[in-house]
Formats: structure tokens, C-alpha cells, sequence
């Protein structure tokens, strides 16, 4: 009978431990204690002011056009690796070559430790390894892409639908033939949807690249910050939301042309962009850079990186931190810090974007949901439409800079960076949500004469949950491996440790860190994959 | 329509494989070109500033010793000890824990030249005017940001010479320490009100009073710590690369920088550089393996 009540009301009981999770880890933060810094709203004034007067002098102009190149170059090149890995291990973790499941598992092991690393580590990591060069950004990027890519091939590849392959084997098709004239063309419109949507994120990995010592957008973010010239950091903050929202509408409206049946000139179009785009960015990297892709293997590159990583592993260290209780108790300490970091960021980031989600929704907006439309519903939509977009373009670190220079250091000012980033993203996918949703019952609730908060609950709730469940798990996940980054710029956790170690050459304290959040992450997608299919079924 | 899109992304795979591969080649065959001898700096002030007079000096050191010289600019102090490390920086402007971590890496590399004051160099403690502190005991309680974590005058100093007084920078203070990262920005945040206390580098600090970049209505000093060694011109080993006494013609160039040369002089707040050598840095050293910075 128990068992049953909780079949019955397994959702709802998931939420209700999800909203407990949440609220628990709101302790972690002294809410007495002065949050702010004495002169934050000084500071917050002073960045505002700066908003509605960027520095559009040409000379900085000129160096924002620079570094959005360098941006986007690195963004094209490591999207184009990216997608070779993923090509390849996709299809070997998909196993549709071979049945064997334990060489599946290792493909699918492969594709997971590659996504695991957030980019930006492996970013530190190559540096460390093989120097200051374009490569060892173009490879961070590509590594940890190549994983998630290769995960969403590999599953697409799975779910092909068995009759036409079928039919093709049945012709004595060889295994390559299966694949290019059999699955390819069913995953074909999938992938590339998903790779554009990739490439957008990619262009603000790209962006943060620099805070490794990388050109781009960020490093002269994090100049101008560094030199406290607000109007600066603006300027360049605007170019970053210009890329975005262009790559943004090149593929959604890509996505979109794809879907039609009939042919649009929007497609060879985009595939003679993405020529253009490659071809100039490859072309930068080497000539411009001057960056010798056979250097990276030289006997020099060689020696450093065996150095690096026989450092890592403690090679000839008295006392490594991974053996020592001491740092084990400091580096937990600072896991369980973390953790309650990203709860606290997806709280925020959740609660946010129900109180904005409705407005968001075209269909709200339009009166067709609700049979109401008034004036003002189309400037709320677009407020919050451009809050959403304004949130997303801006990286995790960058807002991370920016608060914590109003916060005081502590995992708070890490979480709501990591909450003000997702908001919009969340806010953008539930949006979407709202807008496919099946109108018939929620017109049947207002014409009933339902209150706005009445339609919320019993009309639009009930149906939508699910879906938002997911996304708000999936970006829990996505959360959890970007708390190491806002570390770096000081907003608490594992991530700060890392970057002290970095900075001080304690290798072995490095390794033990990247151990705990390796831990952190594959807990996270654990508890994540569960409870996503408990809302699910 | 979507064949030609596919096959046009195959032809691109193909294009960066293609590419890569004939890059290659490309560089075997190439003849090496002349080694550039790189400088580089610690980022510890405005960058832009700190660009425009390395460059500068990188000419004049060209011109001294018929080297190509080039200015490599670095965002944070590791960055640069690492480049140190690799050999991709021939000559640095480290602060004191960073040429020891660079001297402690490799071997044979020497701490060649320093300015008169580095002798005896001092961080100063900047508080809010209002607060009224009277001594280092004082700033227990209260907000307070350091330099960045690799900086002497603006972290290792200042936090040895905080826990000399009995204050514990993890405890005492009100909310963790922060690390601003540079010295500039260290007194501007305290200017801002963003931290009601900080310590940073004596020479930027007088500096800024000089040029007034700072209000001191606003913030003022009110402890200065004793004294000890600071910043030098660690050279790495150059001999091997560029050809016996380059090292000396090096150092020669940097020791007689004079008035002619004061534009670039004046981003180091000072009129020449005077000898120094490894055995000065030891005291540091030895405040980094106290406080567990080096193992």
C-alpha cells in the first residue's frame, strides 16, 4: 500500500525533496552577517552608471572587433575537432558497428571523462602542460565538446529505427554503407541542430578561454576590470551579446529552414558561411598566430608536460596531498562547500524563472493561452525575453568578476553568478515549453473566470512540470561542473583552492581537487539521471 | 539541398585534416628563425600602462644589445613564472615569491638587477579614512583585500607580517580576504568602499599619491611593514641560447638605464637599476615555506 501512495505521488514527492534539498542548502550562507561589501552598492552604482555609456571610442572599438575574431576563431576550430571526436567515438559508443557492451562501456566511459572537465580546466591544464599557445584553447574546447557531442551522436545513433537498416543489410550492404546511406541520413538534421546550438556555447567558452592567458573577448573583459574602466568592460560585454544573439538567430532560423521539405536558399548559404568561417579561422590561428601545430610535440613540449604531470601524480614528493588526511579533510570540506553552491545557484536560477516564465511565453504574450491581452503583456515579454538573453550571453565567470567585487567572498556571490547565467537559459528552454503546450485545457480554465495565479497552478503547472524538471536537473548538472570556474575569480569553493594551488605550483593538491569535483560531477549526473527518470514515468 | 550541405561538411573535416597535416610540413621545412628574446612582466598594475613601457624597454634593450627583443604580455603572475620555466621569457620583472618560485624551477637562472629601494622594500596597510585605525591590532573585524595570491609586497609579506601581529587572515577578518589581483586595483577597491582595508606594494601606493590617482581624503596608510627585499630582473639561462655574455650584456644594458631613459623608468617608480643577487631572496624563501607557499 505505501508503496503504491508513492507511485501515485512519486513527482510531487520529488519536487517536495528537490524544494528541501534547496532550502537546506540555503544554511550554508550566513544571511545575518553583512552579505554585502561596506561600499557594494557603491560599487553596483558605479557599474550600472557605466551600462548606458560604453566606451565607444574608436580605438576600443578596434580591439573589441579583434578580440571577437579571436573569439570566434577559437570557438570554429575547436567546434570542427570537436565534431571529428565526436564522429568518431559517437559512433563507436553508439554501437552500431559491433554489439559488444563492454567495449561500448569503454567508448561511452571515454565520451563521459571528456565532458566531465569543464573546458576551462582543461584550458589550465594544457597551458600548464604545453605552453601559451592557440592550440591548448582550441583543444579545451574541443575535448569536452567532442564528449558532449559525441554522447547526444551516439544516442541518436541508437534510437535509428530498425526496419530501413534492416532492409539495407538485407542487400548486403557493408558496415560503411549501413552508416552513410543508412543511419546518417535519419540522425543527419538531429546532429547538425544540436552542433549549432553547441557552437553558441562555444562562442562564450571561447570567450572566458582568456582568462588562462588566451586573447579574446575576456581577457580584455578581465583587463578593463583589472583597470576598474566600467565602460570598457561594457563595451566588450555588448560585442559578446552581439555574437551570441547572431549565432543564435543563424541557427534557430537554420533549424527552422531544415524542417521544411522544400528547399531555401538559407542552407548552401549557411554551409558556404560555415566554409568561411573555417577557413578564416584556421587560417588566423596559423598565420596570424604564427601557431605551429608540430611545436606543440616538440622534445621541449615533451619534457614539460611529463614534468606537469609527473608533478601531479607526486612523483618523487615527500608528502603528496592525496595521501595525506590533512588535505583530504580540507579538499571535502570544501566539495560539501561547493555542492551547496550549486543548489543554491539552481534555486535561485528555478524560483526566477517561474516568476518570469509566463510573461515569456509568446502565447501568454498574445492572449491566445489565456484569452486576456492587454497592451502591457507585449513590453513585459520583451523585457523579460531580453533579461533572458542578456543573462545567457554573459559567461558564469564574467558575472562572477563583476559580483564579487558587491559580495563578499564566499559561496554565495559564486552561486548567484552561476544562478544569473542560468535563469535565462532556463528561462528561454521552459519559455518554449509553455509556448508548445496544448492550449485547449488551460482556455477551458480562464474562460472558467480562473485567476492568473489559478491558471498557473491548476492549468499550466500539472502539464509543463515534467519538462521543466529535466531542464532544471540537466542545468543542475551543467552547474555543477562550472562551480570550479567562478572559483577562479575568487567566488569560493573548489575552484578558488585550484587556482591558490595553481599559483603557488602545488601539483599534487591540484590532482586531489580534480579528484573531488571528478566525485562532485558523476555524483551530480547520478542523482540527476535518477531523478529525471522518477519525474519521467 | 541537404546532400550538398553534408558533403560540403565532410569537405570541410577533410579541408582542417588536409590543413593541419600540410601545416606540418610547413614547419619542418622551414628554416628556425632567429630566436626573439622575450621579456616579460608580473601584471601587478594597469596593464595598459605596464604594456606601453615594456615595449618600450624591450626597444631599448634591442638596441643595447642587438637582440631581437620582444615585450610578451602575461595576465597573472604564474602564467608567467611558467613561461620563466618553459624558457619562452628570457628576462622577467618578478616580485620577490615569483623569481623565487622562477629561480627554484630552473636552474642556473639569476636574479641580475633591482631598483635601490627594493633593498628595502615595504608593503603599506590602506583603510577607509573614516574608520580612523591607529595600528595593524586595529583591522581585526573589518573587511580586507590583498594583491594577488603570487605577490609579495601584496600578499606574502602583508600575511606574515599579519600573523606576526596574532591576526589570522582566514579568522579575524570580517569574511574571507579577497584577492583583487593587482596593486592598482587593491587601493582602488578600498577607495570604492568594496573593502574597507588593504595592503599593497609602498612604491605603486606613492606612486598613485604622487600622480593622484588615489583621494586621500578617502583612504590613507596606517601601518607599514618592516622592511625587506623585493622585485628584480631575473634572467633566465641565456648563455646557452643566445651565445656566451649575453647574460652580461643584459644586465649591462639594465644597470645603465639612466635620465635618458626615465619615461620607461617611471612605470617602476624609480631613476636606475642597481646589482642584486639570488642570496637576497633567501628571507623570502623562507616566509614562503613558513606560510606553506613553498613546499
Amino acid at each position: 500500500m505505501g508503496k503504491s501512495i508513492f507511485q501515485l505521488h512519486k513527482k510531487s514527492f520529488l519536487t517536495l525533496v528537490l524544494a528541501g534539498v534547496f532550502v537546506w542548502s540555503l544554511f550554508a550562507v550566513n544571511w545575518n552577517g553583512d552579505l554585502l561589501h561596506s561600499g557594494g552598492f557603491v560599487t553596483l552604482g558605479q557599474m550600472l552608471g557605466a551600462l548606458f555609456t560604453p566606451d565607444l571610442s574608436s580605438e576600443i572599438l578596434l580591439i573589441a572587433l579583434e578580440s571577437t575574431w579571436i573569439t570566434v576563431s577559437y570557438a570554429v576550430a575547436g567546434m570542427m575537432l570537436a565534431i571529428i571526436i565526436a564522429f568518431f567515438l559517437g559512433i563507436l559508443a553508439s554501437g552500431i558497428f559491433f554489439q559488444n557492451r563492454f567495449l561500448k562501456a569503454i567508448f561511452r566511459g571515454i565520451l563521459g571523462f571528456l565532458r566531465a572537465i569543464h573546458e576551462l580546466v582543461w584550458a589550465w591544464l594544457f597551458v600548464a602542460s604545453f605552453g601559451l599557445s592557440p592550440y591548448a584553447a582550441v583543444f579545451a574546447l574541443a575535448l569536452p565538446f567532442g564528449g558532449i557531442l559525441g554522447r547526444i551522436f551516439a544516442d541518436m545513433l541508437a534510437d535509428v529505427p530498425k526496419e530501413p537498416i534492416q532492409a539495407l543489410k538485407s542487400t548486403g550492404a557493408s558496415r560503411w554503407q549501413l552508416f552513410f546511406y543508412g543511419y546518417f541520413p535519419i540522425v543527419r538534421t538531429g546532429i547538425l541542430s544540436y552542433t549549432m546550438y553547441r557552437f553558441e556555447c562555444g562562442i562564450r567558452s571561447s570567450a572566458i578561454m582568456s582568462f588562462v592567458g588566451l586573447g579574446g573577448l575576456g581577457y580584455q573583459i578581465q583587463l578593463s576590470l583589472d583597470d576598474l574602466h566600467y565602460h570598457e568592460v561594457w563595451t566588450f560585454i555588448f560585442f559578446l551579446i552581439a555574437v551570441v544573439v547572431l549565432i543564435d538567430g543563424w541557427s534557430s532560423h537554420l533549424r527552422n529552414k531544415m524542417n521544411h521539405t522544400t528547399k531555401h536558399w538559407f542552407i548552401p548559404f549557411s554551409s558556404l558561411l560555415t566554409l568561411v568561417l573555417l577557413v578564416g579561422a584556421w587560417s588566423y590561428i596559423y598565420i596570424v598566430d604564427r601557431a605551429s601545430f608540430l611545436e606543440l610535440f616538440s622534445d621541449k613540449n615533451l619534457t614539460y608536460a611529463k614534468k606537469f604531470f609527473s608533478g601531479m601524480f607526486g612523483v618523487g614528493e615527500e608528502n603528496p596531498a592525496f595521501f595525506n588526511w590533512e588535505s583530504w579533510k580540507t579538499a571535502l570540506s570544501l566539495t560539501y562547500d561547493t555542492l551547496r553552491m550549486s543548489v543554491i545557484a539552481i534555486g535561485f536560477a528555478t524560483i526566477v524563472m517561474f516568476l518570469t516564465v509566463l510573461p515569456a511565453a509568446r502565447n501568454v504574450a498574445n492572449g491566445k493561452l489565456t484569452l486576456t491581452s492587454r497592451w502591457y503583456q507585449w513590453i513585459s515579454f520583451g523585457i523579460i525575453r531580453l533579461s533572458y538573453i542578456f543573462s545567457r550571453a554573459i559567461p558564469e565567470l564574467v558575472w562572477a568578476m563583476a559580483i564579487i567585487f558587491i559580495l563578499k567572498p564566499g559561496i554565495l556571490p559564486g552561486a548567484l553568478a552561476l544562478a544569473l547565467h542560468n535563469f535565462g537559459i532556463l528561462g528561454k528552454l521552459c519559455a518554449e515549453v509553455v509556448e508548445d503546450l496544448d492550449n485547449r485545457p488551460i482556455r477551458h480554465l480562464a474562460s472558467a473566470g480562473a485567476s492568473k495565479a489559478q491558471i498557473l497552478i491548476y492549468g499550466v503547472l500539472p502539464s509543463v512540470l515534467p519538462q521543466f524538471l529535466t531542464y532544471i536537473l540537466y542545468r543542475w548538472e551543467v552547474i555543477m561542473r562550472t562551480t570550479i570556474i567562478v572559483g577562479f575569480v575568487g567566488a569560493g569553493g573548489l575552484g578558488q583552492q585550484f587556482k591558490l594551488s595553481m599559483s603557488f605550483f602545488h601539483y599534487t593538491d591540484i590532482t586531489l581537487l580534480l579528484l573531488c569535483y571528478l566525485i562532485l560531477v558523476w555524483i551530480s549526473d547520478y542523482i540527476s539521471e535518477w531523478a529525471r527518470k522518477t519525474a519521467r514515468y | 539541398m541537404k546532400k550538398l550541405l553534408s558533403i560540403s561538411l565532410i569537405l570541410l573535416v577533410m579541408f582542417g585534416l588536409v590543413a593541419c597535416s600540410g601545416e606540418d610540413e610547413k614547419a619542418t621545412e622551414e628554416s628556425k628563425p632567429k630566436e626573439v628574446f622575450k621579456i616579460g612582466a608580473i601584471p601587478d598594475q594597469n596593464a595598459a600602462d605596464l604594456n606601453r613601457s615594456m615595449d618600450q624597454i624591450a626597444d631599448y634593450l634591442a638596441e643595447k644589445t642587438d637582440l631581437e627583443v620582444e615585450y610578451v604580455p602575461s595576465v597573472d603572475y604564474a602564467a608567467l613564472v611558467t613561461a620563466f620555466e618553459r624558457g619562452e621569457i628570457h628576462l622577467a620583472w618578478f616580485g620577490g615569491l615569483t623569481s623565487v618560485q622562477a629561480m627554484s624551477l630552473v636552474d642556473g637562472s639569476e636574479a641580475i638587477a633591482q631598483r635601490p629601494r627594493d633593498e628595502e622594500f615595504h608593503s603599506v596597510f590602506i583603510a577607509q579614512k573614516g574608520l580612523n585605525l591607529k595600528g595593524i591590532e586595529d583591522i581585526k573585524g573589518l573587511s580586507f583585500t590583498f594583491g594577488s595570491e603570487s605577490s609579495t609586497s601584496g600578499h606574502l609579506m602583508p600575511r606574515y607580517y599579519l600573523m606576526e601581529n596574532g591576526i589570522d587572515p582566514e579568522k579575524d577578518f570580517d569574511g574571507e580576504p579577497n584577492y583583487s589581483g593587482s596593486h592598482d586595483k587593491t587601493y582602488k577597491l578600498v577607495e570604492a568602499g568594496t573593502f574597507q582595508t588593504g595592503a599593497l606594494n609602498e612604491a605603486v601606493w606613492e606612486g598613485a599619491v604622487e600622480e593622484g590617482l588615489v583621494d586621500l581624503n578617502k583612504v590613507d596608510v596606517f601601518y607599514t611593514t618592516p622592511s625587506y627585499y623585493d622585485y628584480n630582473w631575473t634572467i633566465n639561462t641565456v648563455d646557452d641560447v643566445f651565445g656566451k655574455g649575453t647574460k652580461d650584456k643584459v644586465k649591462e644594458a639594465l644597470l645603465s638605464m639612466g635620465a635618458d631613459q626615465q619615461e620607461m623608468l617611471d612605470i617602476f617608480e624609480t631613476d636606475k637599476f642597481i646589482e642584486t643577487k639570488n642570496e637576497n631572496y633567501a628571507a623570502i624563501e623562507k616566509v614562503a615555506k613558513q606560510l606553506g607557499i613553498i613546499k
